[in-house]
């Protein structure tokens, strides 16, 4: 046949575009691409593998069992150890201690939670800095004031 | 010249001749279709190879499976007390960059005129000081937000190469690997939930701690929050504490009328709240 030549070299035009999108798609659809839907399926996997920072309080009790049994009798049994300190991972690796566990002992600690705002829930403890201390309203608040009185782990409030 | 030429094409087609024509419309119909063969066929090897395939990456832990599980969040208004504790334990579990925020808090100071007074200073990072509003506040309460883990999210839909996705656990993540930071999704986001990390320039989002959840510890807002503001639920789960208050109290989303069904619900959410 005259055209033979025009059918083959259609052939292996489309052949060549075959092969072209096979090579193309292998290097450019990562793996695991597509197995639950439109996304990258390892991607999970590395989220699940990032570092945890925090240990929660139950990673503080084999250590600290004293302070942590004295904070379940107060007021601030609900408050997680790494609220007013730093995370576990600064702190410790394992069992192992990698760094001393910052203390805060700022007013600033305090009233993050017990200054008195309107937003605030009247049934949280809060209260005016100023009124409480008995300051004037112009007198500067002197730091780490509130430890002279309450112990933080276990604070009793009437 | 060109007239005897065509009519010479047309008596060779009825006759059953191949012509140049003939031949070009046959190889077009022809692609077409070996096009739909490789294109599909190929689909169907990528994804039956991707099934057999380990994800590559570190391994998922072998106990944990992500179809199991169906999670939804629950924020309690009337509890918090906004103290900053959730933003800055999220802020050290995920390294998120100083300014930018993957959970943050607003406070709201609303007048008996309706004039509202709304602030959020870094986010609520540092806490909160007093603020005179210069009118007679009548309500005022504190507002946690963070991604709402949406059902019909836009920022899925509008990812141009597949890197916000919903994974089987109801959770909306973005691969960081596969974004090109166009930031078409923290545009799109009606939460503000999402912002372009400065180091990294991808999308950068609240993952629901994926990497503590999935070893069933709750994440680091939830175990920061003194008050129990915050909640995670697992409807998959009987008995679920989460499952039982969005069935029985009477518990809302933000912004229902997008219709981007969220999975975070609230309990106490007033109509000011955007």
């Amino acid at each position: 046949m005259e055209h033979t030549k025009h059918i083959w070299r259609a052939v292996i035009l489309l052949l060549a575009f075959a092969v072209l999108a096979v090579i193309g798609r292998h290097f450019l659809v990562p793996e695991t691409f597509g197995e639950h839907g439109f996304y990258r399926y390892a991607s999970l996997a590395e989220f699940m593998s990032k570092p945890l920072v925090h240990g929660g309080a139950e990673s503080c009790t084999p250590c600290h069992q004293e302070i942590a049994s004295a904070k379940q009798t107060g007021k601030h049994a609900s408050v997680s150890c790494e609220v007013c300190h730093a995370p576990l991972a600064v702190h410790a690796s394992g069992e192992e201690k990698i760094a001393d566990m910052p203390v805060d002992r700022s007013v600033r600690l305090c009233s993050t939670c017990h200054l008195r705002l309107i937003a605030r829930p009247e049934t949280m403890p809060q209260i005016d800095l100023h009124e409480h201390l008995e300051l004037e309203r112009s007198e500067p608040v002197p730091d780490m004031v509130c430890g002279l009185c309450h112990p933080p782990h276990a604070p009793q409030v009437e | 010249m060109n007239q005897p030429a065509d009519d010479n094409h047309l008596e060779r087609e009825a006759q059953g001749q191949l012509t140049r024509r003939s031949l070009l419309r046959r190889a077009a119909a022809g692609l077409s279709g070996v096009a739909v063969v490789i294109l599909t066929g190929e689909e169907a090897y990528v994804w039956g190879s991707a099934f057999q395939e380990a994800p590559q990456g570190a391994p998922a832990p072998v106990s944990y499976d992500p179809t199991k599980h169906h999670y939804v969040y629950l924020v309690d208004i009337d509890k918090c007390i906004g103290c900053g504790s959730c933003v800055r334990a999220c802020e050290r579990e995920n390294q998120v960059p100083s300014g930018y925020f993957r959970t943050w808090i607003e406070r709201y100071h609303i007048s008996r005129t309706g004039n509202e007074v709304i602030d959020s200073p870094n986010g609520g990072r540092d806490g909160f000081e007093a603020l005179v509003t210069g009118e007679l506040v009548t309500k005022s309460f504190f507002v946690p937000k963070l991604c709402n883990h949406c059902s019909l999210t836009p920022c899925v839909q509008l990812c141009p190469v597949g890197a916000s996705y919903r994974t089987p656990d109801n959770l909306i993540l973005v691969d960081e690997q596969r974004c090109i930071g166009c930031s078409y999704c923290v545009q799109a986001c009606p939460y503000g939930s999402r912002f372009i990390h400065p180091e990294t320039h991808t999308a950068s989002k609240c993952t629901l701690c994926y990497h503590r959840i999935t070893k069933g510890l709750l994440t680091a807002c939830i175990q920061a929050c003194p008050r129990g503001v915050r909640k995670l639920g697992d409807t998959v789960k009987a008995d679920d504490e989460v499952s039982e208050i969005i069935a029985t109290r009477h518990v809302h989303v933000l912004k229902p009328e997008l219709l981007t069904d969220p999975n975070c619900y609230y309990l106490g959410l007033s109509h000011e709240v955007r």
